[in-house]
């Protein structure tokens, strides 16, 4: 759909977090298809504004006429980026994967430095946030991982992403021995940045790098039977949408066929009587903080489903706030209020439930609300992880 | 390809859509609702409208033509879904007041009055005539409100500014959530040497707690204290949609966003799923049952062609005045175009007639002859349809 079909109704700006708390920020609606009508000339994108908007896709969600604020916003994003010199700090959070690569081979070592008062200084100096301490580099990554050979019926070719990977790798360990408790060949392919981190940062060419090697490696493993399986639910976005999407990928088609959120596929799995995993209690009262990225893949909510099936386990579901973070948006000083403002009034939210701790997909999520909170934030599978009996070995 | 069989998949998630779905689900069914985006109760003014057409909501249902489906709903369900409907609210931050017995008044935007039966909490003090003495607190640059319009029409009416530091309904609402903002706010209403009965905001009070916010100004200034409801962005609509919305999730319903439907799988005279278009592979939900509750023009449920007006998701046969001629009045501002009966006609079940599926129940303003304008039929006769459907929906089922 295009801009035209917008009847201008505002449900896209009640849902949009960052108009909320971020006076500066239009909205999507006026600086979505309000403003496309003035951008079809050649004139150079002069509203600064665009650069506000945390790509969480809420307002498309919400478009009761099909219309995509947030798409049209990211492409006049991609179009400031090539008519303005960027920012150090979107040079860096766009190189998001070399850096994190190079943070996890010194990892004690940057780690520390990113600690320090000197670190943080000169983090702030590049205009980037540090609100939240920054989450610390692992040096045995998940890419080090050996595969997993089953001879089971299914093969999954595991998309880990950049935050398990170079982050939380024991969290992919820990998926990774469920898929074996299911008897499933699991391997980890070849595989760069999904390339999310450069398009909000406004470099469509370096996304577009990172796009096509990763289409190239997924797609063999496609072939050769395997299904592609991701746990980063705006990684998963990312290769579902703006592969096909804005990056115009050829091939993208066939990743997004066959490619699978790890809860969608277990449930999937379930439904088919491949699997029957044997939930035993967890005595934990949960709120599963809805990733916006989750909302925009449209396939539910399926980890809250498996989660059901978890004898003595109360999960609350909240789907209404954003976290605010949003990747890379949250760590840039200009963003810094809004990020934090909209984070407190997230967390206020879980407050309100009871809950004890709190559980989300997104890694960038749990980074922000576990920080605000100070409470434990984990992803969904390792839930699953702890009901099933699966523990790291390591 | 899908994942998991439901019991009932209800499209649209209005108020119709909304009550049925929690009450089935309440009922033990698996229940998922998908929608094609948010609902236009959002943008409404978070009141139910019964039937606004007389001074008593159940007179005025009466009073209806013979073919309105209002008359497809006992007095006994109409009773106990609004009781219903009042109990979940009740245990959220926005209580609804109000009784089937008789409508009442409350002040809009542009200082007219609208008839309606149950208001929510921020609402209840809202003047029942123009002879009230009220002083107006709106926001600068506020956008959205024009006070002049009230005060021209009050005599007893006044106003002050104040400046809230932003100028947008869904700013103003974000600053009282935050105590230091409601703060400094109370120390300058104080100071405004207010000597009218009431004070009146428009409804920016806050999004979560806004009945909470109302109190607290209640208390300070020792007043009643009501909001007026404002053009979209409207804050008592999207409490209303939060709230019902979250009632269905606690009963244990599933809801899909932006889930269009594209397409249906049929087999005999059942429908058994609903697809859509996600990208890559097409996802498809099975069910048992389906309940249609999209809504009528605006909602996105009818759509009318050059030649004959059409039902977006199961094709039914639409009820509408067969001469395009008839369609339209002369008068723009008429109650009576003709185009306003279009919809669903239904037997007593709710199944739409003519249709060749079975397992299909339609309920809110998609119902053809509604005229939810010209009657006054809003949420009300959305909540009631909708748990008439729903009622009779299990009934097949089982």
């Amino acid at each position: 759909m295009t801009f035209e079909h917008c009847i201008r109704c505002t449900i896209c700006v009640e849902n949009c977090p960052v108009f909320r708390v971020q006076p500066e920020f239009p909205g999507p609606k006026q600086a979505g298809p309000d403003a496309q009508r003035f951008r079809i000339g050649r004139e150079k994108s002069m509203d600064d504004w665009v650069l506000l908007c945390s790509q969480c896709k809420r307002c498309e969600m919400a478009c009761p006429c099909g219309v995509e604020p947030a798409q049209i916003i990211l492409r006049v994003q991609q179009r400031y980026g090539l008519e303005h010199p960027h920012t150090p700090a979107h040079l860096l959070f766009a190189n998001n994967y070399y850096l994190s690569a190079l943070g996890s081979m010194t990892a004690p070592l940057a780690n520390q430095i990113a600690a320090t008062k000197i670190g943080k200084k000169i983090l702030g100096q590049m205009g980037i946030a540090t609100y939240i301490p920054f989450p610390k580099f692992s040096f045995q990554t998940l890419s080090k991982e050996k595969k997993i050979r089953n001879r089971g019926n299914r093969k999954i070719a595991f998309f880990y992403g950049c935050f398990i990977n170079f982050y939380r790798p024991d969290i992919g360990r820990k998926i990774m021995r469920m898929l074996q408790s299911f008897s499933i060949d699991v391997v980890l392919p070849p595989q760069w940045c999904c390339g999310l981190p450069a398009l909000g940062n406004g470099n469509l060419t370096l996304a577009r790098t990172f796009a096509r090697k990763n289409v190239a490696s997924l797609s063999n493993y496609i072939d050769a039977g395997y299904d592609i399986v991701y746990s980063c639910t705006s990684c998963g976005l990312c290769l579902l949408q703006d592969y096909q999407g804005i990056l115009e990928i050829p091939e993208a088609k066939k990743i997004a066929e066959n490619c699978y959120d790890l809860h969608e596929y277990l449930l999937k799995l379930i439904a088919e009587r491949e699997i029957k995993p044997d939930f035993k209690a967890v005595n934990r009262t949960l709120a599963y903080h809805i990733p916006c990225h989750l909302r925009a893949l449209r396939i539910g909510y399926p980890a809250a489903d498996l989660m059901k099936s978890i004898p003595g386990l109360d999960c609350t579901i909240l789907d209404d706030a954003c976290c605010g973070l949003s990747g890379s948006y949250g760590f840039k000083k200009t963003n810094e209020a809004a990020a934090l403002h909209l984070g407190e009034r997230a967390v206020s939210l879980v407050r309100k439930t009871g809950a004890t701790a709190i559980a989300s997909d997104c890694g960038s999520c749990r980074m922000q609300m576990g920080g605000l909170s100070g409470m434990d934030a984990f992803d969904p599978a390792e839930i699953l992880c702890e009901s099933l009996g699966i523990r790291n070995t390591k | 390809m899908s994942v998991i069989e439901y019991d009932v998949i209800v499209i649209g998630a209005g108020a119709a859509g909304l009550t049925a779905a929690a009450w089935l689900a309440k009922q033990k069914l698996r229940v998922a609702l998908v929608t094609a985006g948010e609902p236009t109760a959002c943008l409404s003014t978070g009141c139910i409208d019964v039937c606004s057409r007389d001074d008593q909501p159940l007179a005025g249902i009466a009073g209806l033509p013979e073919p309105h489906p209002f008359h497809l709903v006992s007095t006994k369900t109409l009773r106990e879904s609004l009781d219903d409907f009042r109990q979940t609210m009740a245990e959220t931050d926005m209580p609804y007041k109000g009784t089937l017995e008789e409508n009442r008044l409350v002040l809009s935007a542009i200082g007219t009055f609208k008839t309606t039966c149950l208001v929510p909490a921020t609402m209840q003090a809202s003047p029942q005539s123009v002879d009230e003495k009220i002083r107006l607190v709106t926001f600068a640059g506020l956008k959205d409100f024009y006070p002049g319009y009230i005060l021209s029409r009050l005599p007893g009416a006044s106003f002050s500014v104040y400046d809230a530091g932003v100028s947008t309904t869904m700013g103003i609402a974000a600053n009282f959530e935050d105590r230091a903002f409601l703060e400094t706010f109370l120390l300058w209403l104080e100071r405004q040497n207010i000597r009218e009965n009431k004070i009146a905001f428009p409804a920016v009070l806050g999004l979560e707690s806004a009945s909470f916010v109302l109190k607290q100004i209640e208390y300070r200034l020792e007043r009643p204290v009501f909001e007026i409801p404002t053009l979209p962005p409207s804050m008592p609509g999207r409490r209303l949609f939060n709230a019902m919305k979250d009632h269905l999730r606690r009963q244990g319903g599933v809801i899909y966003w932006n889930w269009p439907v594209v397409g249906v799988e049929k087999s005999g005279r059942q429908i058994e799923a609903v697809t859509t278009g996600v990208q890559g592979r097409p996802n498809s939900l099975n069910a048992r049952a389906f309940i249609l509750a999209t809504g009528s023009f605006v909602g996105g449920g009818l759509c009318a062609k050059r030649d004959r007006i059409v039902e977006k998701v199961f094709d039914l046969p639409v009820s509408a005045p067969e001469n395009r001629d008839a369609w339209f009045d002369q008068d723009y501002f008429s109650l009576n175009h003709g185009i306003g009966q279009a919809g669903i006609a239904v037997d007593e079940a709710f199944c739409p007639q003519g249709s060749p599926w079975n397992n299909i129940f339609v309920c809110g303003s998609i119902l053809a002859y509604t005229e939810a304008l010209k009657n006054g039929c809003g949420h009300g006769f959305a909540i009631a349809t909708g748990r008439a459907a729903a009622q009779s929906c299990l009934e097949r089922l089982r």
